[in-house]
């Protein structure tokens, strides 16, 4: 990226939060509400990002203690927003960002250089397509990511199909079963290839159980059949390994295939400003306030870990935000050796990565963890543990879930202890 | 339309790349004497380079593979030498990379010998054999003991280069009769020789025909009478890799290809848009299945497999699709290899076929087209015309491409160049728009694919194939079953509800 | 998910009441109407009045979308503003689907009264400027 030319104006910015879904809408009020300059980016022609089109309840149970449908749930943000005048940019892209916070952007009419103090990385996820799968057979019309039939149903008016096969019991899936079957189509059946579903407990019985939607756990789709419009799916059963086992195969007629088989923290952005990124989660590897590997550059939402609950995402962002803040005004203190944090048995990834000390004045004078199990359990147990094996915490659950994003929390004067130490903290369940 | 509009001179079955391909040759010409030279070409599918031609590696050969003397091997080399010229006119992507075909073993040296002795006697253009530490100062670590270095290989565009000439042709003149199966051909008399019935219902009639029906073209010929050449469907299937992986390779490497092998082996080859193709494999498929362009789990394994040898960091985010393309072969499933091309009056005066067009075919097209042309004018007699526009107007290819000032000048005079719809591949509105209003008039979601290249990035149109939707209903009142990718049958069922605006 | 013994059925819940989630594991009896007998599992009271009316009158709140007139969005996205009988949704739905709505249209406006006498309302949930 070169110096924009003389006629064409640098705007510069204390901080640039890009992505007006909850995430960024979150961050933002709270850097506002820091005292904060803000800029708040979005690409679409309006705020609240996947929420416009999660028209179902279930949002804001944490938050305020209410089932709110995802656009109230933004709703609430949005307004709040306005009281605070944040500047908010639509229908704008952001194309570029350096390691120097310098931002490429891009609207009707216009392409222009934003130099900002902070950024607050918040674009939210993708879905995993068809090719990530790599599902054999012909490529009809018919086939869809969940995401986007919800988009065409909730937003466009547009009808995918009638005759319908779910690939991936996570909660787009599920919650497209129910929808699709409220507007007249037929849901024959949702295929997950894990023996677990992927979706939360009370999705399973309100999308699928109430309406008689069968869910295959062990099965996949092994072809897809058609060569104008989809005519149907093969499925089959697997193994512990995953893979298909011979002699179980059938046909399932269906002329729409909806995939809701994961879903991918979207960083482009991040990469091209040489964040270092997670190879398990695909988001930054972040400190305790959300702040990536390039100083003045955070992230948080979707974008960072992709999350279960939005009440979640909000809470998180906001914390992003209230560092961000700090940082342009620098009361945040410069990290120095951070400590590690560090996935154990049975847990998949935690965030953040490491936590700085001294930290911080962006929370209480609590840490919190988020993380994921690796595979289900009943009456679990959680440890937080030293690297030499020091119990530092220990909490029961009756039930931990891969589904599920787990929480816990530690002192920072824990932390410091641990620095002071050299030691790592590793959480793990069993 | 009057029944008048429906009388062409000379009329190709087939808008694939040597379809169209041909139809630019002809429209660089006019009749020596009498009243205009028309032109039409009928394609079975709803937009141009629906087939083989949108469905292979995209690479221009050099012309060391194929035996000297042969039809193929002439025609390669001449229509590599043409494709400069042609890209600059049509704005077409190419970008010379080269290629090294590499000994790996003793074994292969024979192999690698015989290709070098091929070139020399086809007149490939500055051919060097290269030991292992020259070829690593083009493609650093690459394993080999010899390497054939063939500077005139590269990649290019091939659903680019087919969509630029039938463009450019139609803007000269040539009419395209898109969504118009032949279903059959009658002979008639003088200049109206053959009566051409399309799937439309329509009558087309023509004093040549040109059968470019690539996979079909035995079909074709049989609507004649001709009844003994024959053509076998092999698929190749591929992966398209993200372009994370972008710079990887410096240039195209192949293996030596064994003497039966029915293509060249799989191997990773760039493309023009930043990706890396992984394949193809070699299939034959049943003789009713010629366009089935399915994805098989068996070559898929093998291609992930060779993959993974080939760049041990792929991860599985890589792989981003896969796709297949059939080559239409004269050669039996049981004999293997391939064979030359045969472009030929056949024993039906007017009556042109272009049969076993598999590669070099997107190499050898113009110089195929050059071919036919000659073939036409011993019927009637043809001169260059003075009017013939070579360029393609208003196209400034990728916008995403162009110098940062350039791009902010533009969007001054073209605000839509600001707003971005496909995000991976940066594709502004500006770009779709004029692919949606391609002078083609095809309007299927891989017409604007293949124009804009929307929907080709990593997230495969999960972010912008419902924005395109979205503009395809407001701004150009598309209705939910107005909507295909290709063509069969339409994307979406219906309305959710009707009422309201509609919609 | 339930297995029949002779005078009793065991059946496992997934509570819904927030995303706590619990496994509740309930004894109940069919005979003269659903009725809970003994449960377990479930870490608050909600549970259990969950768990009884899952088994008696399940409870659902749906959501939906409906067409609108000169409006910057095509669709209102609507719910019912308190859960419904599920045996009801149906009812519910088609009460819904007959209604066309005219912008704007405001968070919280309530389009339908009673809809199939379920006692509830029918909320707008998206903001629909005129066009």
């Amino acid at each position: 990226m070169s110096a924009a030319t003389g006629s064409n104006r640098v705007i510069e910015r204390d901080l640039v939060v890009i992505g007006g879904g909850p995430a960024g809408l979150a961050a933002a009020i709270a850097a506002r509400e820091a005292g904060g300059d803000v800029l708040l980016i979005e690409r679409d022609r309006i705020l609240g990002g996947i929420l416009n089109q999660c028209i179902h309840d279930g949002f804001g149970l944490h938050r305020f203690g209410e089932a709110l449908s995802g656009p109230e749930y933004a709703g609430r943000f949005i307004s709040r927003l306005r009281e605070l005048d944040v500047p908010v940019m639509q229908n704008t892209i952001v194309l570029g960002l350096s390691r120097d916070r310098r931002l490429l952007v891009s609207r009707l009419g216009e392409l222009q250089e934003i130099r900002a103090r902070a950024v607050i990385l918040a674009m939210g996820c993708r879905e995993r397509t068809r090719g990530a799968l790599s599902i054999p057979g012909h490529r009809p019309s018919g086939v869809y990511t969940a995401g986007a039939a919800q988009n065409f149903v909730n937003m466009e008016n547009i009808m995918p199909g009638s005759r319908i096969c779910i690939l991936g019991s996570g909660d787009i899936g599920l919650i497209m079963a129910r929808r699709m079957t409220l507007e007249g189509a037929k849901v024959e059946a949702v295929f997950e290839l894990l023996p677990w579903s992927s979706g939360l407990p009370r999705n399973i019985r309100q999308c699928l159980v109430d309406y008689g939607i069968p869910l295959f756990l062990s099965t996949t789709v092994v072809d897809i059949v058609g060569m104008g419009r989809l005519e149907g799916v093969r499925v089959a059963q697997v193994d512990e390994q995953r893979r298909p086992v011979e002699g179980t195969e059938r046909f399932v007629p269906c002329d729409t295939l909806l995939l809701s088989v994961g879903l991918i923290p979207e960083n482009e952005l991040a990469r091209e400003a040489g964040i270092s990124l997670s190879p398990i989660t695909g988001g930054a590897l972040v400190d305790a306030d959300c702040m990536t590997d390039v100083p003045g550059i955070f992230s948080c939402g979707n974008a960072l870990h992709v999350h279960d609950l939005v009440d979640r995402v909000s809470e998180e962002a906001e914390r992003a935000g209230r560092a961000a803040a700090a940082y342009v005004s620098g009361a945040l203190p410069k990290a120095d050796a951070p400590v590690a944090v560090r996935p154990g048995a049975g847990v998949r990834y935690v965030m953040p990565d490491h936590v700085s000390v001294p930290k911080v004045i962006s929370g209480p004078e609590k840490i919190t963890l988020a993380f994921r199990v690796t595979e289900p359990r009943r009456d679990g147990v959680v440890r937080l543990t030293t690297d030499d094996g020091v119990v530092l915490k220990e909490e029961k659950h009756p039930r931990l879930h891969p589904a599920e994003m787990v929480w816990a929390s530690l002192d920072l004067s824990q932390f410091e202890e641990m620095k002071r130490s050299g030691k790592t903290l590793e959480v793990s369940a069993s | 339309m009057t029944n008048a509009d429906l009388n062409y001179d000379v009329l190709i079955v087939g808008a694939g790349v040597v379809g169209c391909a041909i139809a630019r040759e002809l429209a660089r010409h006019r009749k020596r004497e009498g009243e205009a030279f028309r032109v039409g070409v009928l394609e079975k599918e709803p937009d141009v380079s629906f087939g083989t031609s949108s469905r292979n590696s995209a690479v221009l050969h050099s012309g060391i593979n194929y035996a000297p003397g042969s039809l193929r091997g002439a025609l390669n080399v001449k229509g590599n030498a043409m494709m400069d010229r042609l890209c600059a006119d049509l704005k077409v992507p190419i970008k010379r990379i080269g290629k090294l075909t590499v000994a790996l073993t003793e074994e292969d040296l024979p192999g690698l010998h015989k290709q070098r002795s091929q070139g020399e006697a086809n007149g490939v253009p500055g051919m060097e054999l290269m030991d292992n530490a020259k070829m690593r100062t083009i493609q650093p670590g690459i394993e080999g003991i010899l390497g054939l270095w063939t500077p005139t290989s590269a990649i290019i565009s091939s659903f680019g280069l087919t969509i630029a000439l039938a463009e450019n042709a139609q803007a000269n003149g040539v009419d395209f009769h898109l969504n118009c199966e032949v279903v059959g051909v009658e002979r008639g008399e003088g200049k109206r020789t053959f009566g051409v019935r399309g799937s439309d219902g329509r009558v087309y009639t023509s004093r040549l025909l040109i059968n470019a029906a690539g996979l079909h073209c035995d079909e074709v010929s049989a609507m004649l009478g001709i009844t003994d050449v024959k053509i076998w469907s092999c698929r190749g299937e591929y992966y398209v890799l993200d372009r994370r992986l972008d710079g990887t390779l410096k240039t195209l490497i192949y293996p030596v290809p064994g003497p039966n092998d029915p293509g060249l082996g799989i191997h990773l080859t760039p493309t023009v848009d930043g990706n890396i193709l992984i394949g193809p494999s070699a299939t034959y498929i049943p003789e009713e299945d010629r366009e089935d362009y399915r994805a098989t789990s068996a070559v898929m394994a093998d291609l992930r497999r060779e993959g993974l040898h080939l760049l041990p960091d792929l991860a599985a985010s890589d792989f981003i699709r896969s796709f297949s393309g059939n080559r239409p072969k004269q050669t039996p499933p049981e004999k293997g290899g391939n064979a030359d091309f045969t472009i030929e009056e056949t024993s039906v005066p007017g009556f042109i076929h272009l049969l076993g067009i598999e590669s070099p075919g997107l190499t050898s097209s113009p110089a195929i087209a050059g071919m036919v042309r000659d073939m036409v004018a011993k019927h009637i007699p043809l001169a260059e015309r003075d009017d013939f526009a070579p360029e393609r107007p208003g196209f400034i290819g990728t916008f995403a491409e162009l110098p940062l000032e350039q791009r902010m000048d533009l969007i001054r005079t073209e605000p839509e160049y600001g707003e971005v719809i496909c995000r991976c591949e940066r594709i502004t509105k500006r770009e779709i728009r004029q692919a949606i209003e391609n002078p083609l008039g095809a309007r299927t979601m891989a017409s604007i694919k293949y124009r804009a290249r929307a929907q080709m990035g990593r997230c495969q149109g999960g972010f912008c194939m419902p924005r395109i939707v979205r503009m395809l209903r407001d701004e150009y009142g598309f209705d939910p079953k107005d909507f295909f990718i290709r063509g069969g049958a339409p994307m979406f069922s219906g309305h959710v509800r009707e009422g309201g605006d509609g919609r | 998910m339930t297995e029949k013994t002779i005078e009793s059925i065991k059946g496992e819940f997934v509570c819904v009441v927030c995303p706590n989630g619990c496994f509740i594991e309930a004894e109940y009896t069919t005979e003269g109407g659903a009725k809970l007998l003994s449960l377990a599992g479930n870490r608050c009271e909600r549970g259990r009045d969950w768990v009884r009316q899952e088994l008696e009158t399940p409870m659902r709140t749906i959501a939906t979308s409906i067409p609108v007139r000169d409006g910057d969005f095509l669709l209102a996205s609507v719910r019912t503003a308190a859960p419904i009988p599920l045996e009801r949704v149906a009812d519910v739905m088609r009460e819904i689907r007959a209604r066309t709505l005219d912008a704007p249209l405001s968070i919280g406006q309530v389009v339908i009264k009673n809809p199939a006498g379920t006692n509830t309302e029918i909320v707008v949930t998206r903001e629909v400027a005129r066009r």
